[in-house]
């Protein structure tokens, strides 16, 4: 999903048609939500047309953490990851049976407005994709098609907050007008988290957000990874397992498994604590993929 | 998953390769044992100097294992069962490489004793320490070639005669009076059973190292009935 990232993001922001009725989203911190969970899959299966691309995915993510998917290509891992914001709704093929829960509400439920979920669960995709506008604009805008409604000052003090929680204020804070383009490619995926951060998410999604930069850029979206752990929960698909070993709490191993009649459909093999998985993993199939013992 | 096949094939070859070094120094360790025991109950000066010589041997072999474990470390990165491999390689290393350095501790006991009155009852217990320390070394290889921890848990037990007669070695030197060539020569062999009470140990840890590798888990070998002993192998 390199090429038509930006226009799945443009309609995640909020010009795809909404025909269901606006349901209410639970808020995270409602008391009598259990808050240790933020986003829980039930039984989920997600096909494409006939196809069953990922089967019976079984996961609950925790607040304030990092989760990692990892797996082999094919292996569903960005697929379960687009399901968890209703992103997969945007492909006309696809189709998400099961539940998924955020705080205990089904996100697939009759009347749920699927814009909502993806302002309230945010995506930050593999390769940068800053709208053609300013830096600030970047935030500004972003917000305002999310439904932002404050005034100038609030807007602008919403737009250092967003940079400043991306770790990218200090580099831009003195050219806010200029093109996000001519950022660099790391401090372009900084802008698209700070877009990200702006409309006040609770959860972000992050598929592949280093795979396109290099080892330093790499570092400091971890490391911003980190920081923001404190006020998000995040969920990350990643092909870099010292990534993944790195920056998680806990990883969920995906693999392929052909069915009888030569279908390839990805399943859950583990998940455990990260630390776990990457040094005594309990299944077979997760050692062989995380050794190199992989066919 | 029917079809494994190993697509990370030459960081394993290279693994493999390390690890053959590794042992190879244990393998070496064992045969020193035997001979440094040989030469201090027997007088034997050159077998004692050939102890020494062999230990240059092994320590190049772990200087050659750490420099090559940390450029396979920094270039693979390993995880799952091959980083617990990388672990326990890089601590079998330091083990056997202090193993080498016990046998010639007793190797140069034997140079300085040359020629000093003995007392042939402590000579028979050092050469039972080292008759049970050395099945130590070949039970611990075995079980670590097989991974076989149950074949490693034996090793605790086996160490139990060892602390024993380590632990009586003591009341021996003792024994043997108020000559002082014959007390400093006793004294000596006390360093040489302690010594070999240490080699017992180190094969107990690798033991303990094949238990990790295979379940996972570090868990210190827990020997039964000794509690109080002189089991000091955090030495």
């Amino acid at each position: 999903m390199t090429n038509d990232t930006s226009t799945d993001e443009t309609v995640a922001a909020g010009k795809e048609e909404t025909t269901a009725p606006m349901a209410q989203l639970p808020t995270p911190n409602e008391p009598h939500h259990d808050t240790s969970t933020v986003i829980e899959t039930k039984s989920m299966n997600v096909y494409y047309g006939d196809f069953l691309a990922v089967a019976d995915v079984d996961l609950d993510f925790a607040k304030n953490q990092i989760s990692a998917l990892i797996g082999p290509s094919g292996c569903g891992k960005s697929t379960v990851l687009r399901s968890l914001n209703r992103m997969n709704d945007l492909i006309p093929s696809a189709r998400t049976t099961g539940e998924v829960h955020y705080h205990g509400e089904n996100i697939y439920a009759e009347g749920i407005d699927p814009v909502r979920v993806r302002r309230t669960i945010g995506m930050v995709f593999q390769k940068p994709n800053p709208f053609p506008k300013s830096i600030h604009d970047n935030i500004a805008w972003g917000a305002k098609v999310n439904g932002y409604k404050g005034n100038k000052v609030e807007m602008e003090q919403l737009v250092q907050e967003a940079l400043e929680g991306a770790a990218l204020w200090d580099e831009v804070k003195d050219k806010l007008n200029d093109s996000g383009y001519s950022l660099s490619g790391g401090q372009q995926q900084r802008l698209c988290i700070a877009r990200a951060i702006a409309t006040k998410p609770d959860v972000i999604l992050m598929d592949e957000p280093c795979s396109a930069l290099d080892p330093i850029a790499t570092l400091r979206i971890e490391e911003l990874m980190l920081e923001l752990k404190e006020d998000y929960s995040i969920i990350i698909v990643t092909h870099n397992m010292q990534q993944a070993a790195r920056v998680s709490d806990k990883t969920a191993f995906f693999n392929v498994k052909l069915d009888d009649a030569g279908m390839r459909t990805g399943r859950l093999v583990e998940y455990s604590p990260t630390e776990q998985l990457f040094t005594s993993p309990k299944e077979k199939d997760t050692e062989d993929y995380i050794t190199g013992r992989f066919g | 998953m029917t079809d494994t096949r190993d697509t990370n094939i030459h960081f394993h070859q290279e693994l493999d390769e390390l690890e053959r070094k590794v042992l190879s120094m244990v393998d070496r360790a064992e045969q020193m044992v035997e001979m440094a025991v040989q030469a201090v109950t027997t007088d034997d000066i050159g077998l004692a100097g050939r102890v020494i010589e062999l230990d240059d041997g092994i320590d190049a072999t772990y200087n050659e294992v750490h420099q090559g474990w940390t450029s396979l470390m920094a270039r693979n990165q390993p995880l799952g069962s091959d980083l617990r491999r990388m672990t326990s390689l890089i601590q079998l290393n330091v083990t056997f490489e202090r193993m080498g350095d016990q046998c010639v501790n007793i190797a140069k006991i034997a140079q300085f004793n040359e020629g000093l009155p003995r007392v042939e009852r402590i000579c028979e217990q050092i050469r039972e320490m080292g008759d049970l320390v050395r099945p130590m070394i070949r039970t611990a290889i075995e079980a670590y070639v097989r991974g076989d921890v149950d074949e490693a848990r034996l090793l605790p037990a086996m160490d139990q005669p060892v602390d024993r007669l380590n632990a009586n070695m003591y009341k021996e030197t003792v024994a043997v009076g108020g000559n002082p060539q014959l007390l400093e020569w006793a004294t000596k062999m006390l360093m040489v059973s302690r010594a070999l009470e240490r080699v017992g140990d180190q094969a107990v840890d690798f033991g303990e190292q094949t238990a990790y590798l295979i379940t996972g888990e570090r868990a210190e070998f827990v020997e039964e009935g000794m509690a109080g002993s002189t089991d000091d192998r955090n030495d």
